[in-house]
């Protein structure tokens, strides 16, 4: 009898694991359009500041979505368009106003005794608009005598391992009389089924072969072991690699850069799942070392940051 | 009287007979040609949001059944086959990355490129049937026709995710 409930029990569980990774999706990537800096530089909207005597040049997003009608209706078209592929993209004009926003409620918000918001200096330089895929938009005007023809370029930029994943160019037919905005349109119409072909790409590599993700290990200066510390007589950059090694999808990864005080893993493919069928990210996946080295017989205190899906870092000494 | 009668009307019913068999050869063997991809797109212009231009080359001995033909080859080269583009126009790959969708799911496509099937759905006729001098060339015994169809292309690629024969840019998230 007691065997018998064993079974049906054991049994339930399977169909109940079954069920819960079969209706589990992964983490969905978040798709945002952005002027490039050539596109913002050739149109004026750029922003001059000294950098301790050397003059650094950054975009003016802001000033350009209020002040460029062109790059309003061309982002609003492939925002359109993706939408109807069942990707709706984050608009750049809103996340740069909700974060206005949020930092002007911050600023203000107390508590009833008194305390304000607690914000570090990571967390203010983490407050910009991003995505996990970042679609770069470049476009301007040809002019042969009268006649008139737009070079566009989208580019899809994976924001933590800096591959360019998908991509969609070209210059379109000239032509006497169309406007720059119905050119414009005509080149979105025309380059976005091309730039869906790779994000798609893309993706399947990613269902097939795992999330590409970058993992960075620093250390504290206050910490007084390093990446070189012998544990049970294996070095502690032995130790993580081999932890690497054995929770990547088909053991891939590659150890570009290895000094005492810091390692970085790139190419790193994690599953799509953890092990309990859950959507995994860089985080879920590096807080697995994060606990190996936690416990005895390391016992290393440390600290894990994250950006967006694909990128984690551990600091090594203090929390 | 009656008996002339009688030979008229089986002689009448004969030719019709025979012409109807000729035109389901014809028919079949066009079909024939669109799945040993007897055909050849050309990207005529950049269409409206959603939709492909195309300008579609068919095979056959009646230029009625090449023009025909034209949309569904054109629905099937834009599922299966793409195209190259032109000056100023980009080419376009095909709806599948499967190469052997058509073989997996040949049931399916057999039943929507049926004469008269679904994929009437996607396509339309941009000139009304009316073929260009230049369109319309003698090829040894046949005759190879240039027709301007237009594929819905957007609608096409949302029936056939929600038929699970392609994969929606979303599929797993």
């Amino acid at each position: 009898m007691k065997l018998q409930i064993m079974k049906i029990t054991l049994l339930s569980l399977l169909i109940l694991g079954a069920a819960t990774l079969g209706f589990s999706q992964a983490k969905k990537p978040t798709l945002m359009v952005v002027p490039s800096d050539v596109w913002c530089n050739t149109n004026g909207y750029m922003q001059t500041y000294d950098d301790q005597g050397t003059k650094v040049k950054i975009p003016d997003y802001k000033r350009a979505f209020q002040e460029n009608n062109d790059l309003l209706a061309v982002i609003s078209k492939i925002n359109g368009m993706m939408a109807e592929r069942g990707f709706p993209l984050k608009n750049m004009e809103s996340v740069i106003k909700t974060l206005e926003s949020e930092r002007a409620e911050n600023a203000i918000l107390t508590s009833k005794t008194g305390s304000g918001v607690s914000e570090s200096p990571m967390d203010k330089l983490k407050k910009v608009a991003k995505a996990d895929i970042i679609i770069q938009l470049t476009w301007d005007v040809l002019k042969t005598g009268p006649k008139k023809s737009v070079r566009f370029t989208l580019q899809g930029l994976d924001a933590y391992t800096d591959k360019e994943i998908a991509t969609a160019g070209g210059t379109g037919n000239p032509s006497f009389s169309a406007e720059t905005a119905v050119l414009l349109e005509e080149a979105v119409a025309d380059k976005i089924d091309n730039f869906n072909v790779g994000l798609q790409r893309h993706f399947d590599d990613l269902f097939a072969n795992g999330r590409e993700i970058i993992i960075r290990i620093k250390k504290f200066d206050s910490w007084k072991n390093d990446l070189e510390t012998e544990y049970g007589g294996k070095e502690l950059n032995v130790i993580i690699e081999d932890w690497v090694r054995a929770n990547t999808v088909k053991n891939r990864f590659s150890n570009s850069d290895a000094t005492e005080s810091m390692m970085l893993f790139e190419q790193v493919r994690i599953p799509l799942y953890d092990a309990s069928g859950n959507a995994t990210d860089a985080r879920g996946f590096t807080r697995g070392l994060q606990k190996l080295l936690t416990a005895p017989p390391y016992s290393i205190a440390n600290k894990l940051t994250v950006k967006g899906l694909g990128q984690a870092v551990i600091v090594l000494g203090e929390k | 009287m009656k008996k002339h009668t009688a030979i008229w009307v089986m002689l009448m019913l004969l030719i019709t007979g025979f012409s109807s068999a000729v035109n389901a050869q014809t028919n079949k063997k066009a079909n024939e040609d669109t799945e040993a991809w007897k055909y050849e797109l050309e990207v005529a212009g950049t269409g409206v949001q959603g939709t492909y231009l195309l300008k579609v080359w068919s095979y056959s001995k009646k230029p009625n059944v090449a023009i025909e033909q034209a949309k569904k080859n054109a629905v099937h080269g834009v599922i299966f086959k793409g195209f190259a583009g032109d000056q100023g126009i980009l080419g376009k790959p095909p709806l599948t990355t499967n190469s052997n969708l058509e073989q997996e799911k040949d049931q399916w496509f057999k039943e929507f490129f049926a004469d008269g099937g679904k994929y009437m759905k996607f396509v339309s006729l941009t000139s009304d049937g009316a073929v260009a001098a230049e369109d319309r060339m003698k090829v040894g015994k046949q005759y190879k026709i240039g027709v301007l169809v237009s594929v819905n292309v957007a609608l096409l690629r949302k029936d056939l995710e929600d038929a699970g024969i392609i994969k929606s840019l979303s599929a797993g998230f």
